[in-house]
């Protein structure tokens, strides 16, 4: 029992932390005005240029390195069509999304002449505890790292002068310029900031995690770390909260296929499926329950034009 | 004179002459038809602009990839009308609730809700008519449940989309893997039953199949309720301008559950008339369907949320999808190319006012 | 006068929009330090824009500004506070989410960007205390009473060590009581030695507070006097340059029976509280009755309420006779209600054709048992619409926002006269319009009162309530304070109601 439990601890942190990520970084751009549905692009195209860089260096630093790059490109690409172009930022995210899933995929049959994965790349060792004889929880330093950044991104944004004008941007955008905070400039780089955030977790998927670049690597977890910033009500240490549960519910949907079939034998290949629905739904089910406690930033997804 | 004054002689003399009158009635009647266009060949543009660019960069020779696409692409007319029918049906689901100001990302599930049941109640009764509406309801249903949450629970239609999407999609792969798989073939559902499927028939232009004719149907039914009906009307204003749907005496409710419920039904009778009139079954990867939700947003844009407008781009893009296909048969370029060119055109077409700003960035930059 | 310091030198000031339209055309604009200077106009006349360039938010196309002798070229409000100037705008710019303190805090940090907010705190105590004005620091804004908010305005520029003070038509929001308060408070500074300027349409406060005025008119610098030597007819005069005709040709007229009853009325506003009290009153055919009140009191959630676009709480309201009161604002249209809301945002739908925008209201007019639309029958009305109304349009299919807000009230007004209802409901008709589009509205609303029409004329402007209507209310705080025929009001008497001043 107890074995099950560090295991699912362990899991836990393993699914919470792209969760954790990306969640953070899209309270920072949505604190500001802006709404970047293309997370789960930037999971993908995150993930993808680790395992490339990964695969052909050998050094996951790289590839981690290299996806966070990636990150902040996209950041800059939406924070630019969002903010100084003033784009319909939902169309932005989606267009972007397809963007990334049609680039990814064709640059993978193009390198390596598979349409599902890529090889398998080297990944950066995790640490593990030892809590008791047999069972260790593991957990990465890139989980470690994202925790802390969530406190620190906590303390930025209400302890101090530019977090409050950050905010400001995103609660009316008028009385902010006309404090004199830029708010396009602020909005911009919080949009690439966010997306930095973001490409972390992707290359995380890779190199922290699976290990390879896959078709589904992200299925939609982009997503539900948009609904963890929701579930948050944009308050950074709630998204450790959130991304543990939205990432137990992930890792339930691995965990308990394999357990079932250790248990009590036969393979669920047919049923395995049923079993991935399951952070999906309870994702839908938290959001349908948090939904009416929550104070969205008044300006979000509002381009601001200057008269 | 400097420039800037001769550019405020002209203002006044135009102002005065009301020339600007003139010219307004002019540009005011084909003014939104222009940009319209424009915008559309400029995304189009940027798209193909940056695939070439890419292509280059993979080594391929983007001539000839272009050159092939459009030649098979568009070469078979029967073949091009019948693959363009899901994309129509997935880009109305888009378009109907966008019009209201709704944003349906959940065409996906919608489409294979559609697709499933459409193929279950054909197998057990033989009755293509009886499928296609099961799938128009099935489709229905799923996005009358969507704007549900959003009306009654205040759910992001987003993400409950993105949800239900996933879930759909792994309930279905359990559905065709685990119980209505084909014993014979392997990684497959169970078939159609041939006496159901919708023929094809013969036209000057070839063999077009029955799908195409009633996809364009449902295309115009959904013009006319749009336009020419009081649905439709309330759908649009509320979509404008919710403030003058209140005003008006509408309740804004009526417009979110109306217009889902529509676009779900045109998804899933997308679904319906891919799996009885062309596909006949769905493979266990789920690779016939894959995908067709999201590219009907792009295609959804392109045609301006007009269901005319869909028809025509979803033609054009069905070209390309062909095209691509055959770009890889003869040169080894992946076809996923055209997901990528769809990509970057939503991008491009997200923003509309690109074109007017960097005009008038470039009226500043000369006024300084 | 040659020997005081002057705080600003505007000269030659031209404004051109990309577009061709001249909002200033070579204004010069000067105000000595320590005065308080109005800045008249009607709208549209450029009063704003000036100001706006002065601030730095907009470039002037051509002209010179010194600030206290220094030649300056402003790249936007972060320039000008550097220099000294503060603007209180018409709508606030505070964070309506935030607290005092933390808006205050954020306007500060952007001049001294080291300092916390206990520096804030500091600060605003001793500069409440040095003037008197008072704010409660911690509360969230938007939960505070409109004055209050305005004195968290005028304390934000003063934290940035504002010398001139820049005041936008600061008491269109106000009651009276708050009005007076202001002024006090405009006096202390005076007395502190900060410049201020007021801009303002309103003959009465010029009279009052300020010392010197500039006239502007159609973007045209009119002429800069000493308050005290002129009048208000003087002024008045500069403004418009014709003799204003206060009164409009009104026809004496017996009114009808009530058409239109409304009993005991209460509504909630957006946020769930009662914006209106109990309110009861009757409308009669051949009769306007005119609320007055300063804006915020419940006007339009009473308006709404009357036309069925919001619920009503407790109530009922009577059409001939027939309860309304559950009926939605369709049904309530089809009976001969009309409704003409005070924004034009909501009233119509900018990217819809004249066409459309006719059927927004008279959709039950074109519409067949099988809901179709009858686009040949909807053409019929909005071609008579722009026929009786004058509308100036390129065609009856562009779509509205390539018209004139004068034009466009027209179509609001229009498509609601040719149903013929017979209960007419309308809010702010002129606002924002030209005079020209202003006097054919006002003799539209008396021509509709001689053909025995019942109408409800909801405005902030006390002029045209005085000139249009048969009986006048005054509404505050969400309760009618009186109602009465216009004789046995005074403008005084006006303003004590619409400040809450119960009479005994």
């Amino acid at each position: 029992m107890i074995e099950d439990a560090i295991n699912m601890l362990s899991n836990t942190l393993t699914t919470m932390t792209p969760l954790v990520l990306a969640g953070v970084g899209e309270i920072i751009t949505e604190r500001s005005g802006v709404v970047n549905i293309g997370l789960e692009g930037i999971f993908i195209l995150s993930s993808f240029t680790a395992a490339v860089v990964t695969f052909y260096t050998g050094n996951p630093y790289y590839g981690l390195f290299i996806g966070i790059l990636v990150g902040t490109l996209s950041g800059i690409l939406h924070g630019f069509v969002s903010v100084y172009l003033r784009g319909d930022q939902i169309i932005a995210g989606v267009g972007y999304n397809s963007l990334a899933y049609g680039l990814s995929l064709m640059m993978m049959i193009a390198l390596w002449q598979n349409y599902g994965q890529s090889p398998k790349v080297e990944k950066i060792p995790s640490l593990a505890i030892q809590v008791t004889e047999g069972s260790t929880i593991i957990i990465s330093p890139i989980t470690i790292l994202a925790i802390l950044i969530a406190i620190g991104v906590w303390w930025w944004l209400f302890k101090t002068s530019s977090g409050l004008k950050l905010r400001a941007c995103g609660e009316d955008p008028r009385a902010a310029e006309a404090m004199g905070v830029n708010v396009f400039r602020t909005r911009f780089y919080a949009t690439v900031l966010g997306a930095t955030l973001t490409g972390i977790g992707g290359a995380y998927l890779v190199v922290g995690w699976i290990g390879q670049f896959t078709k589904f690597i992200s299925a939609g977890r982009g997503f539900i770390a948009l609904a963890n910033v929701a579930f948050s009500n944009w308050n950074p240490l709630m998204a450790i909260v959130g991304g543990f549960v939205f990432g137990f519910f992930d890792a339930l949907s691995i965990y308990l296929p394999i357990k079932l079939q250790s248990e009590f034998g036969g393979i669920f290949t047919a049923e395995a499926n049923l079993f991935r629905t399951i952070p999906y739904v309870a994702t839908l089910v938290i959001v349908a329950i948090i939904m009416k406690k929550i104070k969205t930033p008044r300006a979000l997804g509002k381009p601001y034009i200057k008269e | 004179m400097s420039p800037k004054e001769i550019k405020y002689k002209l203002a006044l003399f135009t102002r005065k002459t009301r020339l600007t009158f003139i010219i307004e009635k002019i540009r005011v009647k084909y003014v939104d038809y222009l940009t319209a266009a424009l915008e559309i060949i400029l995304s189009a543009t940027v798209g193909f602009l940056i695939a070439a660019i890419l292509l280059y960069f993979m080594g391929y020779d983007p001539y000839e990839v272009f050159s092939i696409l459009f030649r098979y692409g568009y070469g078979n007319i029967g073949y091009l009308l019948s693959k363009s029918v899901p994309y129509i049906m997935t880009a109305m689901a888009f378009s109907i609730p966008s019009l209201a100001g709704v944003f349906n990302i959940g065409g996906e599930s919608q489409l294979y809700v559609g697709a499933f049941v459409a193929l279950l109640v054909t197998y057990y009764t033989v009755n293509p008519v009886l499928g296609l509406l099961a799938g128009i309801v099935a489709g229905g249903g799923l996005g009358l449940f969507i704007s549900i949450l959003r009306v009654y629970r205040n759910i992001n239609e987003v993400i409950a989309a993105i949800m239900i999407n996933w879930t759909i999609y792994f309930l279905m792969v359990y559905l065709i893997t685990g119980i209505f798989y084909d014993p014979k073939i392997p990684h497959q559902s169970i078939q159609v039953p041939k006496s159901a499927w919708l023929g094809e028939f013969l036209s000057p232009w070839g063999r077009i199949k029955v799908s195409f004719v009633l996809a364009v149907i449902g295309a115009l039914v959904i013009y006319y309720i749009l336009y020419y009906t009081n649905l439709g009307y309330l759908l649009r204003v509320s979509g404008l301008s919710p403030l003058s749907a209140r005003y008006a005496g509408y309740n804004p409710k009526k417009a979110v559950l109306y217009s889902m419920l529509l676009g779900g039904a045109m998804a899933g009778l997308g679904g319906a008339l891919l799996i009885i009139g062309d596909v006949h079954n769905i493979d266990s990867t789920m690779s016939t369907l894959y995908g067709l939700g999201f590219t009907g947003i792009g295609i959804g844009l392109l045609g301006r949320n007009h269901p005319i407008g869909i028809i025509f781009a979803a033609i054009f893009f069905s070209g390309l999808m062909i095209g691509g296909q055959w770009v890889e048969l003869k040169t080894g370029a992946p076809p996923q190319l055209t997901d990528t060119i769809i990509g970057i055109i939503v991008i491009a077409l997200a923003i509309p006012y690109a074109y007017r700003m960097l005009i008038s960035m470039i009226r500043r930059w000369r006024m300084k | 006068m040659s020997d005081r310091e002057i705080a600003i030198e505007m000269r030659g000031i031209h404004k051109i929009y990309p577009d061709g339209v001249i909002a200033l055309r070579d204004v010069d604009f000067i105000v000595y330090k320590g005065e308080i200077h109005g800045l008249l106009g009607e709208n549209g006349a450029g009063k704003t824009t000036l100001m706006r360039i002065l601030y730095g938010e907009i470039k002037a196309t051509r002209g010179i500004i010194k600030i206290f002798g220094k030649r300056v070229k402003f790249h936007g409000p972060w320039d000008a506070i550097r220099h000294g100037i503060g603007m209180v705008y018409q709508h606030f710019t505070l964070v309506p989410t935030f607290t005092v303190e933390e808006n205050l805090y954020l306007s500060y940090v952007s001049i001294e960007p080291k300092a916390t907010i206990d520096d804030v705190r500091e600060k605003v105590k001793k500069l409440m205390d040095e003037l008197g004005l008072k704010v409660p620091l911690n509360a969230v804004v938007e939960t505070l009473p409109v004055g209050v908010q305005q004195r968290v305005e005028i304390i934000k520029t003063l934290l940035r060590n504002a010398r001139i003070l820049i005041l936008d038509e600061p008491t269109s929001v106000l009651t009276p009581i708050e009005t007076k308060e202001l002024f006090n408070a405009l006096r202390k500074l005076k007395e502190a030695g900060i410049t201020i300027i007021f801009i303002t349409h309103k003959l009465r406060e010029v009279k009052e507070i300020t010392d010197r005025v500039t006239v502007l008119r159609r973007g045209r610098h009119v002429g800069t006097v000493v308050t005290d030597k002129v009048t208000q007819k003087d002024l008045a005069r500069m403004m418009v340059e014709r003799e204003v005709v206060f009164k409009i040709e009104k026809k004496p007229k017996e009114p009808g029976e009530p058409v239109f009853i409304v009993k005991d009325l209460w509504v909630r506003d957006d946020r769930g509280l009662m914006a209106v009290k109990g309110v009861s009153f009757e409308l009669r055919k051949g009769e306007i009755l005119g609320l007055a009140g300063v804006q915020g009191n419940g006007q339009r959630e009473l308006a709404e309420a009357l036309a069925g676009v919001r619920i009503v709480e407790r109530g009922k309201i009577y059409l001939y006779g027939k309860d309304i009161t559950r009926l939605p604002a369709s049904r309530r249209y089809s009976l001969g209600l009309a409704y003409v809301p005070d924004s034009r945002r909501v009233g119509l739908i900018f990217d819809m054709n004249i066409i459309e925008n006719t059927v927004l209201t008279n959709m039950y007019r074109v519409i067949t048992r099988t809901r179709r639309i009858k686009w040949g029958a909807a053409s019929k009305y909005a071609n008579e619409v722009i026929d009786k109304l004058e509308v100036i349009a390129p065609g009856i299919t562009s779509p509205i926002k390539y018209l004139s807000g004068g034009n466009q009230q027209k179509i609001m007004v229009g498509r609601e006269i040719i149903r013929e209802p017979t209960v007419f409901i309308v809010a702010e008709p002129t606002r924002g319009l030209d005079v020209a589009a202003t006097e054919f509205i006002r003799k539209t609303l008396l021509a509709l009162r001689d053909q025995d029409k019942a109408i409800l004329l909801i405005s902030t402007d006390l002029d045209e309530i005085m000139q249009l209507s048969d009986r006048i209310a005054v509404i505050y705080e969400g309760k009618i304070m009186a109602i009465g025929k216009p004789e046995e009001f005074t403008l005084e008497r006006l303003g004590l109601l619409m400040g809450g001043v119960v009479e005994s």
